[in-house]
């Protein structure tokens, strides 16, 4: 029986969109995170009977066929990049991207991931580094001895160091555009990496036409909308409810045909 | 004089299809652009089950084909702005894959590598001048609902809707996408117009389509019965006539 089998896919689909979901939600607080969305395609179809085949000798031709359909599978996982909320923290290593773009990171392996997540600090050399510790890219030095640092919406790094008035300049921030930013790869810790689907990062200041800007003392917040996220849930789960009635229900018509008495 | 059990297994074979087609359209309720597909059932006119000059004769039932329902599905916002949804019933958006178009109303597309619009398989989708492609540099695009693509206030292109005047004709090939097996010519859908961060739900009602199961089951069943019953005729009479001897 094919309806057992098309039900189970329509679970199997579900429980994924629920994984998602899940994963969204938990999320929520995650400086960021942007979220995800599972898509359904239908999957193949059997030609029980073709369209346009002759249904008799006369030249008759089947108007519309019989095309059963197999059930669904995941087309994909989307990552939405909406813009989230800045969040004010006043911490003033906390950077968030206005726009378009992403920061650069060089993990220890050397390879450069790429983030939103800005709410960057200092290591025990001045380093601009991650929550991790990996380093920002380009590198910025903080000089131990700067008591007030400022970073501009184009990315400039400015420090005011003790008994000098004029700000000084340390470094310039870059970020990276892609061409399609849903196919990133996501690492975990925040992290993306490039990929073939994503194509090859395009840094940049920001500011410039087609960069996002900067906005220092802010966090990005995630882009999860709860209402939303709780809504998708139970429709998840109802459609996840009605796929198992399906398959008791066709196993209910197995146990018919199996008990008729001869 | 076996017919009562052979048209009653007719009709549980077109009951299990029924059954098969109702599982496919529960399976794809959350599918964007889905369009839900009910058996036709019938009576089979060729071969009659039996002729009697008397009592009326009977049938056997037939499955002549799956019928889809092309009614426009809800529109769900979703905030991406590469997700298009066409208002408009019977239109359908054209992409071009290595035989041919296809045509789908599933509008999650995204931008491969080289900026090319294209759909979740890769396919690029088709505008009035072939592959639309986009500049990411430019910011972000906006669709008109003429389907005409912007960037930066210049525009780069239109995405053009297809219709057919034979829906009937279009195969499914899985994917969301639709073949036309026709000789009919796509035709310009005019009157369909295109919504830009949003994407068309399918158009399953899910309480029909549980109606639809409770419906199936249920009809199994008497048949079933039916069944039962004409074998038991049978064997009684069997019995009856095999002790008068």
């Amino acid at each position: 029986m094919r309806a057992l089998r098309t039900a189970a896919s329509g679970m199997a689909a579900q429980q994924l969109n629920v994984e998602v979901i899940s994963n969204n939600i938990a999320n929520m607080n995650t400086v960021g995170f942007k979220r995800q969305r599972a898509e359904f395609q239908d999957l193949i179809y059997q030609n029980v009977e073709r369209m346009g085949a002759q249904s008799s000798s006369q030249g008759t031709v089947v108007p519309t066929g019989i095309q059963v359909g197999l059930g669904v599978k995941a087309g994909s996982v989307y990552r939405i990049t909406e813009q989230g909320t800045p969040a004010q923290t006043g911490n003033d290593f906390d950077v968030a991207i206005d726009g378009r773009g992403y920061f650069q990171i060089t993990l220890p392996s050397g390879e450069t991931a790429y983030t939103r997540a800005g709410n960057f600090s200092l290591n025990g050399e001045g380093q601009l580094v991650t929550d991790d510790g990996y380093a920002v890219e380009p590198a910025i030095q903080i000089p131990q001895d700067a008591v007030d640092v400022s970073i501009s919406k184009s990315g400039q790094v400015q420090v005011i160091t003790d008994g000098t008035p004029e700000p000084q300049v340390v470094g310039q921030l870059e970020i990276a555009t892609f061409f399609n930013e849903a196919g990133l790869e996501s690492i975990g810790d925040n992290l993306l990496l490039e990929t073939a689907a994503s194509g090859t990062a395009t840094p940049g200041v920001p500011g410039d036409p087609g960069f996002g800007q900067l906005l220092q003392g802010f966090t990005e917040s995630s882009n999860v909308d709860a209402v939303s996220e709780i809504s998708s849930l139970i429709i998840a789960q109802r459609a996840y409810e009605m796929n198992s009635k399906v398959i008791s229900t066709a196993d209910e018509m197995m146990s018919v045909s199996a008990n008729v008495k001869s | 004089m076996e017919n009562a059990a052979y048209i009653g297994l007719s009709r549980q074979m077109t009951l299990r299809r029924e059954l098969d087609v109702v599982a496919n359209n529960i399976a794809n309720a959350e599918t964007t652009g889905f369009k839900v597909e009910q058996l036709l059932v019938g009576t089979e006119i060729g071969e009659r089950a039996r002729n009697d000059q008397i009592r009326p004769s009977a049938s056997f039932v037939l499955d002549n084909g799956v019928g889809r329902d092309f009614a426009q599905g809800a529109l769900k916002q979703t905030g991406r702005s590469l997700d298009f949804a066409i208002d408009g019933e019977g239109a359908f958006f054209t992409v071009a894959d290595g035989n041919g178009d296809a045509y789908t109303r599933d509008g999650a597309f995204t931008i491969d590598p080289q900026g090319v619009l294209v759909t979740k398989a890769g396919l690029p989708v088709q505008g009035d001048g072939g592959d639309i492609i986009l500049d990411p540099l430019q910011g972000p695009a906006t669709v008109g609902t003429d389907g005409t693509i912007s960037q930066n206030g210049l525009p780069v292109g239109q995405l053009t809707l297809a219709r057919f005047d034979a829906l009937g004709a279009l195969s499914k090939d899985g994917d969301g996408l639709y073949r036309n097996r026709s000789n009919a010519q796509p035709i310009e859908a005019t009157g369909a117009q295109i919504r830009q961060g949003m994407l068309e739900s399918s158009n399953v009602n899910s309480l029909i389509e549980i109606t639809n199961l409770i419906e199936i089951s249920r009809a199994y069943e008497r048949v079933s019965k039916m069944i039962e019953n004409a074998n038991d005729l049978s064997r009684r009479s069997v019995e009856r006539l095999g002790s008068a001897n």
